[in-house]
């Protein structure tokens, strides 16, 4: 599970630097979603392997457990990356409707015209 | 007692009433100053507290240090408490007196006060993953007011600001949990006990360097810095003046504290890196600053070369250099702030910031000119004022380390500093152009005038009672390298019995 896990999440941080380094706004937002994904996904990994271990709900005191705090984390970092995501789709749309483009390219190219 | 959680249930507790309140109004304005000044009041009152050398800890929810949230104010936390809330307090009256009520944007004062939440709570927390939910708090009401009144053009210059945090927060995920493998557990107190178990494990240095990253992100330094000298001009003048003179600076206060308090002391290579990285980011922002031909341009390139001031003595890491840090913090955000502010006068008078659109100042306010001369020479380093003490002594540590280079970065950025800011002083003060009209006429330029002198006050103080504050920066110092005292007041926090599992 572990060597799986850290593919994944070796392949998630290179999608989405790719997609991040686009020009159009749509890839970015997407490349940033994938980005929070894969570093929760990379912190739930640090709890070590889960095999042959109960979900972190204590029904056998004595059955081994998986670490649950990263779990704990992640959890409170979705609710952050929510957020954040959220304020960035309407960030750009915002420069979608006052720009009227969606390539960060075009937005940033004619800046020095005007003070 | 509960002391520690006040500094940031204040401002939250705030926050919502003022939300709650709507419309804004006198009683809501009168509410929040209310609450700026008693924000500084528990600051300073915790500042006495722990002058002696005592630790304010608070094991959150009753819980103990093993397994609970702690918030531990000591003399560092508590000197970054007051500049902040101070700086808070004087920005917020700038902002009463300089807009009416009638064209006060109703969500900016509730979003400055969750602003204020999060840098209070990531100076007093004492978890590394509180101080990302910190961070957040902090970043979030940040970008929110950094789009709210910016025009349909400058929005576009949010966009790098916004992009480059959201990548420094997924890395500060990462990096908390990189120290949660190598350590189990994300408490200061206890990293530092198990750093030192590791020895010189390379994954600590690791760590380091990405943590290095995240919070070089949040200061602005190079090769990180690009997207804060055009987002930060688009900000009005009294916000200008809270994100200039506080924001960066909490990225600096967490390196201070990674590196002093929580990580070993034998980082040799994140020490040398962070000399050489803030060396190059002193000449590279002061070029920069040179470049710009407006007021609020300039100071923003400013704020990251005085940030490589800092770093570089933190990358010093001898005690004297630290002091210079703590020293150099104190005098940068009350000096930076008022000239933000003081460029607002100035701008007001004109009309305008555009250095080539200014002049007749000096002629027709000269003692706006002389605050700001007292302000300007302070940041460039000109002895008796402020900036020359903690530059002295930098720039005598480096010396004794023989590190010669670095006392040339200094130096040359001090002098090409005073350049940039005989600019704004020739450009908008001295210069005496006929057609350039100063509208003396609108009486609220008095009132905003007035309200920076108390930050001129306090940054003479600072530079005239250099000796004091030298002597209260050292006990912080000696607070925050003192790792063994720090481990024992956090992990004394017992919390309840533990209720056992059924």
């Amino acid at each position: 599970m572990q060597l799986e896990t850290a593919i994944l999440v070796g392949i998630m941080f290179s999608v989405a630097t790719y997609l991040v380094l686009h020009r159009s706004f749509v890839k970015i937002l997407f490349g940033f979603l994938i980005l929070t994904t894969a570093a929760n996904l990379f912190v739930l990994a640090m709890s070590g392997s889960p095999e042959g271990k109960n979900a972190p709900i204590v029904l056998d005191a004595k059955a081994p457990m998986v670490d649950p705090l990263p779990q704990a984390l992640i959890l409170t970092a979705i609710v952050i990356g929510f957020g954040t995501a959220a304020y960035l789709v309407f960030l750009l749309y915002r420069l979608f409707l006052d720009q009227k483009t969606t390539d960060a390219a075009e937005l940033y190219a004619n800046s020095t015209e005007e003070p | 007692m509960n002391w520690p959680l006040l500094p940031f249930l204040i401002p939250l507790a705030t926050a919502v009433v003022a939300l709650l309140m709507g419309r804004p109004s006198v009683l809501r304005r009168s509410l929040v100053a209310g609450s700026a000044a008693v924000q500084l009041a528990v600051a300073l009152w915790m500042a006495t507290q722990t002058f002696g050398g005592d630790r304010m800890v608070l094991g959150v929810g009753g819980w103990g240090a093993q397994l609970g949230i702690v918030l531990v104010i000591d003399l560092l936390s508590a000197i970054m408490l007051s500049l902040a809330s101070f700086t808070a307090l004087i920005t917020i009256l700038y902002g009463f007196a300089e807009a009416r009520l009638s064209i006060e944007h109703p969500l900016r004062l509730p979003l400055v006060q969750f602003m204020m939440v999060g840098i209070q709570l990531s100076f007093c927390t004492g978890d590394l993953f509180n101080l990302f939910v910190a961070f957040e708090i902090m970043l979030i009401a940040s970008y929110a007011l950094l789009t709210l009144e910016v025009d349909n053009w400058e929005i576009k210059e949010t966009f790098p600001y916004v992009a480059i945090n959201l990548f420094g927060s997924v890395f500060f995920i990462c990096a908390c949990g990189l120290a949660y493998t190598l350590f189990g557990t994300l408490n200061y107190a206890e990293i530092a006990v198990r750093a030192v178990a590791l020895g010189d494990d390379p994954r600590i240095t690791v760590l380091a360097l990405l943590l290095l990253v995240v919070f070089g992100v949040k200061a602005g330094l190079f090769p990180l810095y690009f997207w804060l000298p055009n987002s930060y001009p688009t900000l009005p003048i009294p916000l200008a003046a809270l994100f200039g003179g506080m924001l960066t600076k909490v990225g600096v206060y967490v390196i201070f504290r990674l590196l002093t308090t929580i990580l070993p002391h034998n980082l040799d290579v994140i020490h040398s890196l962070l000399t050489w990285m803030a060396a190059v980011t002193m000449i590279l922002a002061v070029l920069g600053a040179i470049s710009r031909n407006f007021i609020r341009g300039i100071l923003s390139y400013h704020i990251l070369s005085q940030i490589g001031f800092m770093l570089l003595a933190i990358g010093l890491f001898t005690p004297v250099a630290l002091t210079a840090t703590i020293f150099y913090i104190t005098h940068h955000i009350v000096v930076k702030a008022s000239l933000f502010l003081i460029g607002g006068v100035a701008a007001w008078l004109n009309r305008s910031d555009d250095l080539d659109r200014m002049g007749n100042l000096w002629e027709k306010t000269p003692w706006l000119g002389l605050i700001f001369l007292l302000q300007a020479l302070s940041l460039a380093g000109i002895p008796p004022l402020s900036g020359f003490w903690g530059k002295y002594l930098i720039v005598k540590v480096a010396l004794e380390e023989e590190a010669f280079w670095l006392v040339a970065a200094c130096i040359i950025g001090s002098v090409l500093t005073l350049f940039s800011m005989l600019k704004i002083w020739n450009g908008a003060f001295w210069n005496a152009t006929e057609k350039v009209a100063v509208h003396r006429e609108d009486y609220r330029w008095r009132r905003i005038a007035w309200i920076t002198v108390p930050m001129v006050a306090v940054s003479l103080a600072i530079g005239l009672g250099a000796e004091g504050m030298l002597h209260v920066a050292r006990a912080a110092v000696d607070q925050a390298l003192d790792r063994h005292g720090y481990v024992e007041s956090v992990l004394a926090v017992s919390g309840k019995e533990n209720p056992g599992l059924p």
